[in-house]
């Protein structure tokens, strides 16, 4: 239990120093932001409690707010992002019984679960925050755009992620 | 009673998520920058120390482009100084013989300098983060410039750190002109491109030409007079027919900044406390 917890501030402290340090630089061809952070949130055990969720969430997006000077934007995207969380996860997973390990991956859920929960949550999150981001200048051709790309960029960062996460576990046993 | 607080129990979650929403609203939604607290921005403390220890691996990326201008710069100074050096020869030679003891020349401005250690350009809102604070002498509202031209004003300083808007962001508007005559007109970024912004509310009877160059007007009080911002392109089309507007070229390049100068004039204060008694 206390390497469980001790392994998700690990995660927390490394996605956030990512996403500070690196991912926030990044602004491919003008549109594509990788959001990266959210995979705490996808990552937290299936049986977590709404509660939890939503405190952990809007923690998690309140520290990249301070680091990237956007008050409350990604806060706000995070708390609802954590709490549709369970519910996107239950929409492709009926039965969270006959799984073997609670944490969410590639190899507990089956890849074509694991792959819409991801892509379903990501889309969700990259089109709120651009929409609440486009309140300052508003273009909606541009809006479509950068949360197609953004999207995209960040479930390919996400999956290589979970790969790189499970390769090691496996590696340990 | 007790139904009642079944229901709060019950649906604890719902008021839970309403709480957070409503909180990251409230940040979200409050306008004035200069209420926001230093510890929510990336000038506080820990943010500070983070972007500074990446700074110190990334800031000699950019290390010859920034060479190449001060070299640049460093040659039409030295120009310069060769051509005042000269006249001020020829006018002590002029007034040798007057025994009127020369007034020493109050200095106006000075500059403080300091390292960029976080920076954006993609965003709706950019702001910059410093390694420079109030221990320095950094005090908000000073303006930021470097070897090319402006690049914004401090917003938020702690004692070892400041944020500094840049000037690619719509809350900040600089007062400035066409150089060569003393038409006002005021520059702000539209979003689109890190490298142009317009300059808007020039009156219809402007001369300009593509490649004139746009410099500070120096009634801020923030900026000293005629420091480069941009250069003109073009004219762009606006709704607003009583004036021009021009969409022109940024001189700063925000993409690679690494030193910056915080202009300090010694006015600031005397200037501020005569607008404030203007207000009462």
């Amino acid at each position: 239990m206390a390497k469980t917890v001790f392994s998700y501030i690990l995660l927390f402290v490394v996605l956030v120093a990512a996403q500070a340090v690196v991912f926030n630089q990044i602004c491919l061809f003008g549109v594509a932001v990788p959001l990266v952070f959210i995979f705490f949130i996808l990552r937290l055990p299936v049986n977590t409690g709404p509660n939890t969720l939503l405190t952990l969430g809007f923690i998690l997006g309140l520290t990249v707010d301070v680091f990237s000077d956007t008050p409350g934007m990604n806060a706000l995207c995070c708390t609802v992002l954590a709490g549709l969380r369970n519910p996107i996860l239950h929409l492709y997973l009926p039965r969270e019984d006959n799984i073997s390990n609670p944490i969410p991956s590639m190899k507990s859920l089956t890849g074509s679960v694991y792959l819409k929960y991801v892509i379903t949550a990501i889309t969700l999150y990259c089109a709120l925050y651009f929409i609440l981001e486009s309140f300052t200048f508003f273009a909606l051709r541009m809006l479509i755009l950068r949360i197609a790309a953004s999207t995209l960029l960040t479930f390919i960062i996400i999956i290589c992620i979970d790969s790189l996460t499970s390769l090691k576990s496996e590696k340990r046993l | 009673m007790r139904t009642l607080l079944n229901f709060l129990v019950k649906h604890r979650a719902w008021f839970l998520f309403i709480f957070y929403a409503v909180i990251s609203l409230g940040l979200l939604f409050k306008n004035n920058p200069y209420q926001r607290h230093v510890y929510l921005t990336s000038a506080s403390h820990v943010t500070g120390s983070v972007y500074k220890l990446s700074n110190s691996v990334t800031g000699y990326f950019n290390l010859r482009a920034i060479n190449d201008d001060l070299q640049r710069q460093n040659a039409e100074l030295s120009s310069e100084l060769l051509a005042l050096r000269d006249q001020v020869d020829k006018l002590t030679l002029k007034v040798y013989g007057d025994s009127v003891p020369a007034i020493e020349p109050v200095r106006k401005y000075d500059f403080i300098l300091a390292k960029v250690i976080n920076n954006s350009i993609s965003r709706p809102h950019n702001y910059i983060t410093i390694d420079k604070g109030s221990l320095d002498g950094v005090r908000p509202e000073m303006g930021v410039i470097d070897q090319n031209g402006v690049i914004g004003v401090v917003e938020i300083v702690n004692d070892r750190f400041a944020r500094i808007i840049s000037l690619l962001n719509p809350d900040f508007r600089l007062s400035c002109k066409v150089k060569g005559n003393d038409i006002i007109g005021s520059l702000v970024w539209d979003g689109k491109d890190s490298r142009t912004a317009l300059v808007e509310e020039l009156p219809k009877h402007t001369v300009f030409a593509p490649g004139d160059t746009i410099v500070t007007s120096g009634f801020s009080a923030m900026f000293p007079p005629d420091i480069p911002v941009a250069t003109v392109i073009e004219r762009a089309t606006t709704n607003d027919d009583n004036f021009y507007t021009l969409r022109v070229r940024l001189l700063t390049e925000f993409a690679q900044l690494s030193t910056v100068r915080i202009v300090v004039n010694s006015d600031l204060n005397d200037i501020k406390e005569i607008e404030a008694n203007m207000k009462q």
